[in-house]
């Protein structure tokens, strides 16, 4: 009925949904010991040393050192600024969010910067073990105590997306909880590259930075114009046109492909999942492999003869590999596809190999995340507190070779660092670098100071010809 | 704001409505009403008598409210056309050019003009005000444009300056393909149809179930589809319209007119008044939980295995237990309790707002009613991990099989019947089986009361507690 009155959108419209996808995470693994063993970071790792308050302010030490040396302070503030000096309202009006260093998680809410002094100068004040980045709003956050409540309206921010390898953990058998690897890796590289070019082809959107989310998953930030004054509404259907996996954890089958022509969005992607599939989720994955793992797959099969026909075959001859076992299974849905007089049936028979492929491969995305203008997400280079590792730009032509295991973490930059002042004397005449460039960090920087620049070139471009326009009238 | 001309009942709108501008009223082919279609751009400049502001006011009302009666209960999209045109016919005719002799039809497309206008005023104090007015204001919008006829549709895009960029034929070409891959409707030439080119964001509905080629930005939209254009337009139009109003509504302090327009709002908080589901009083107990439905069963247990539940579980859990008749407090020591792994000031960080929230104590302070099962079926729908919504749409077959059994069904027919039911997508109907099977309504003849088809979980709960209690009655009148 929602759809009738042209908005299949919620009631429940909750302004301050100040969820947060970690904390949930660490409620429901949290006998997970994987997990509890990469939640001690700041206390150093397990096999602690009985001295533990030694080594918690040691961390806390390093990231001191990360926010004095390394923080790209100057070219995020142009980035969320959408141009050069001065700071005006974008960056201005924009919440932040700091979780306090320490165990417990104590947040500081609605803070707001007039410039990137004031930023810098409480970051390294606070020490903020996380920074969450918000809408921009129509007043300075920071003000809210003193403003009415319809002062502070969100009038614009990113549209973002969050894929986490939460979402995967249903059939990723590799690894689990926590842990990731350069395999189960290879599921959110395909996502991205789905992602990134349905958002650039379908919506015409050219500023995409991708970001490691620190442990195991990524973020998109779409900083367009465009995508920045989106309404929550248009923010809706943008989520729902890219669900394409849809049911929850009771629900085996997730992709429902009513036609027989296949969207092109769904094309692309299919025929971006094409080159992965078997590698990564056949081989990898062996997502055939024993009877738990293939009952999955088999459920999505809309025909109880070719589900039992499959399951006998392969109980015989279970130690076949996954790759045959696929191959058994398209050979037993072409020929029965052939044998069916029903029509409807022969249809859903054909269909139902992309929706296997969709299922495993097409983004699964944090829809919440991305609905809402006011949700806050955790920002570029800060630090995961779990892993200590820094929340490094991802190139999304490169994804799949990018690595997590090697993302440079605070105490790696603070060797590396200190290795490099040791060994090099500066020579006279010799241009001194930014700390940053002397470590491996460097090249995430430079990516992140390309993108923000062909970003601010375009805004003044644009304000140029608005210039140019009113002269001439 | 008004002018007191010859008679002193005689009031004009237009001013108060536009902050102080007045505008012209169009004239087409020397009618003041065209089409009984209305984007309602020009405010009425005339003058009305008090009764006809009160009446058109009222009865504009009843018709909205009865929309609002007719989707908040689900009806299908034709029962709601049926439901409209007898209320309409009652309290606000409104009748096409073709029937132009036999009914006064100026006179009926003034009404509507201007009572959509007393009511845009009226409605435009509070957010929420507004919020309601343009949400039933564009379903009534939609059903007439459904239902007017095809020319007369066009006569009046056309008057409204409602064209879009179309493609020729060599750019249809250039796409076919894709086209084709989105099943735009071909013509019996064999030509595609008429086809715009639009921006994304004008056609969200669209773009929301991919039924749409979109390429760089624009959606390419079958002329099949005007409908979501013309609504947007509408809608766009008429929030920045109610936003106008609202600002000129602080401004607008006239002794005679403040007194009807709040006479006409309190009509509106009576409606939000009636949404009490309580048959009981006490907070959860245990034996109460055997009358939940199984989408709130399905969240009790996982919220007593696991500690606990994820936004939309809770939001769909707490608004359940707001029905039952819990008070906020009683709700946030519910789910102090429940969350027994959470510290304190995690909970009153993360948790407890949205819990007032959910009770209008936070925030908007809008007053949330509990959902019902259509909302539950199709908003919302869970991603992987999250365990809302209603089972019989969620859970693949043999789970909810698995489920059945483990809820004591253990009959296969019933099994079966169950199953069935849930996959042909009948999921209240699947529901409402289940709840005359687990109470033993089918067996029974003693009290074989037939319940209707299930349409809200606490109406769920009700049932089940009062077939309880009529049954404990009857067993004691027995001895
Ligand atoms: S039909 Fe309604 S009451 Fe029954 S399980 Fe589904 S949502 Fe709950
Ligand atoms: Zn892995």
């Amino acid at each position: 009925m929602a759809n009738f009155l042209g908005e299949s959108y919620m009631d429940i419209d909750d302004p301050e949904v100040h969820e947060d996808n970690d904390v949930d995470m660490i409620i429901e693994s949290s006998s997970n010991k994987e997990d509890d063993k990469e939640r001690n970071f700041w206390k150093g790792s397990t096999n602690a040393k009985p001295d533990k308050f030694e080594i918690e302010e040691g961390s806390l030490e390093l990231l001191r050192v990360f926010y004095k040396r390394f923080f790209p302070y100057k070219t995020y503030c142009y980035w969320l600024n959408y141009s050069i000096d001065p700071m005006d309202k974008p960056f201005q009006n924009r919440e932040f969010n700091f979780v306090k260093p320490g165990d417990d998680e104590v947040y500081m809410r609605y803070l707001s910067f007039d410039t990137i002094e004031e930023f810098k100068n409480e970051v390294l004040r606070v020490c903020p073990k996380k920074i969450d980045i918000g809408a921009v709003f129509t007043a300075k956050p920071k003000e809210k105590k003193s403003l009415k409540l319809s002062a502070l309206k969100p009038v614009e921010k990113e549209l973002i997306f969050d894929i986490d390898m939460n979402d995967y953990d249903e059939f990723r058998t590799c690894c689990s909880g926590a842990t990731i690897c350069e395999k189960c890796w290879q599921l959110i590289a395909v996502a991205i590259k789905i992602l990134d070019s349905a958002l650039r082809e379908d919506f015409g959107f050219k500023y995409l930075l991708w970001v490691y989310s620190g442990r195991r998953g990524v973020h998109c930030w779409v900083c367009d114009e465009r995508a920045r004054k989106l309404s929550d509404d248009e923010r809706k259907s943008i989520a729902s046109y890219l669900g394409v996996i849809k049911g929850g954890a009771q629900q085996n089958k997730k992709v429902h492909l009513y036609k027989n022509s296949l969207h092109p969005s769904l094309t692309r992607a299919h025929k971006i999942i094409e080159e992965y599939f078997e590698r990564v989720i056949l081989e990898d994955q062996e997502v055939l492999k024993d009877e738990r793992e293939w009952t999955k797959v088999l459920e999505c099969i809309p025909d109880d003869g070719v589900r039992r026909r499959l399951d006998d075959d392969w109980r015989k001859n279970s130690s076949r590999h996954s790759t045959e076992k696929w191959d058994n299974l398209l050979a037993e849905l072409e020929s029965s596809t052939k044998m069916t007089k029903n029509q409807k049936k022969a249809d859903s028979l054909r269909v139902c190999k992309i929706e296997i492929m969709l299922q495993y491969l097409y983004p699964r995305l944090d829809e919440a995340v991305s609905t809402k203008m006011i949700h806050l997400l955790k920002s570029p280079f800060c630090v995961h507190p779990s892993t200590g590792r820094v929340c490094v730009p991802i190139i999304p032509e490169e994804c799949e070779n990018f690595n997590p295991m090697v993302v440079p973490t605070i105490s790696s930059l603070y060797n590396e660092i200190n290795d490099y002042d040791r060994s090099h004397v500066k020579n006279d005449g010799e241009r001194s670098l930014h700390d940053y460039e002397k470590t491996s960090l460097s090249p995430y920087i430079k990516y992140f100071d390309k993108f923000v620049q062909s970003i601010l070139k375009e805004t003044l471009a644009k304000n140029k010809a608005a210039m140019q326009m009113s002269m001439e009238f | 704001m008004y002018s007191n001309t010859d008679t002193n009942n005689k009031r004009t709108l237009a001013s108060s409505t536009v902050g102080g501008e007045r505008y012209e009223v169009k004239r087409h082919h020397g009618t003041k009403y065209p089409h009984l279609l209305n984007f309602y751009s020009v405010p009425p400049t005339e003058e009305i008598t008090i009764d006809e502001f009160e009446s058109f006011a009222f009865d504009r009302l009843q018709v909205l409210k009865a929309l609002e009666g007719a989707i908040l209960r689900n009806k299908s999209e034709d029962d709601v056309k049926k439901y409209l045109e007898e209320t309409s016919n009652k309290w606000l005719p409104l009748h096409s050019n073709e029937s132009s002799k036999a009914y006064l039809v100026q006179e009926e497309r003034r009404k509507d003009h201007i009572s959509h206008f007393i009511l845009r005023l009226a409605y435009s104090r509070t957010e929420e005000l507004r919020n309601w007015f343009l949400k039933y204001e564009c379903a009534l919008f939609k059903l007439r444009f459904l239902r007017e006829n095809p020319t007369e549709k066009q006569a009046f895009l056309n008057d409204e300056n409602m064209r879009w960029k179309s493609l020729n034929q060599a750019e249809k070409k250039l796409m076919k393909e894709e086209l084709n891959a989105c099943s735009i409707p071909i013509t019996t030439d064999g030509e595609f149809c008429d086809l715009f080119e639009i921006d994304f964001e004008k056609v969200p509905d669209l773009v929301a179930r991919r039924a749409v080629y979109l390429k760089e930005g624009k959606a390419y939209v079958p002329v099949t589809q005007q409908l979501s254009l013309v609504m947007y337009e509408f809608r766009q139009r008429l929030a920045k319209a109610l936003e106008l109003a609202s600002k000129s509504f602080i401004t607008l302090r006239n002794e005679r007119i403040m007194p009807m327009l709040d006479e006409i709002i309190k009509q509106y908080d009576g409606r939000t008044q009636t949404s009490n589901y309580s048959v009981i009083n006490n907070p959860i107990a245990d034996n109460l939980v055997d009358h939940f439905p199984l989408c709130m069963q399905h969240l009790y247990q996982n919220l007593c295995e696991n500690h606990h539940l994820k936004h939309y579980a809770r939001i769909q859990f707490n608004l359940f237990l707001k029905g039952i008749g819990l008070t906020v407090e009683e709700s946030l020591a519910f789910w102090k309790k429940s969350f027994s792994k959470v510290d304190e000031d995690k909970f009153q960080r993360d948790y407890a707002y949205n819990i007032r929230h959910n009770y209008g104590v936070e925030g908007k302070r809008q007053d949330y009613k509990p959902l019902n099962c259509m909302s539950l079926i199709t908003k919302h729908r869970p991603n992987s991990g999250e365990i809302h919504g209603c089972p019989f749409r969620e859970f693949s077959q043999p789970n909810l099989k698995a489920k059945l059994v483990q809820m004591g069904v253990r009959n296969d027919e019933h099994i079966r019947e169950i199953l069935n039911l849930a996959e042909e997508e009948h999921y209240q109907v699947a529901c409402t089986k289940y709840f005359e099977i687990t109470k033993g309504l089918l067996d029974k003849n003693n009290d074989s009361i037939i319940i209707e088809t299930i349409e809200h979980p606490n109406e769920y709960l009700n049932a089940s507690v009062l077939l309880e209690k009529n049954r404990k009655k009857m067993s004691n009148k027995d001895k």
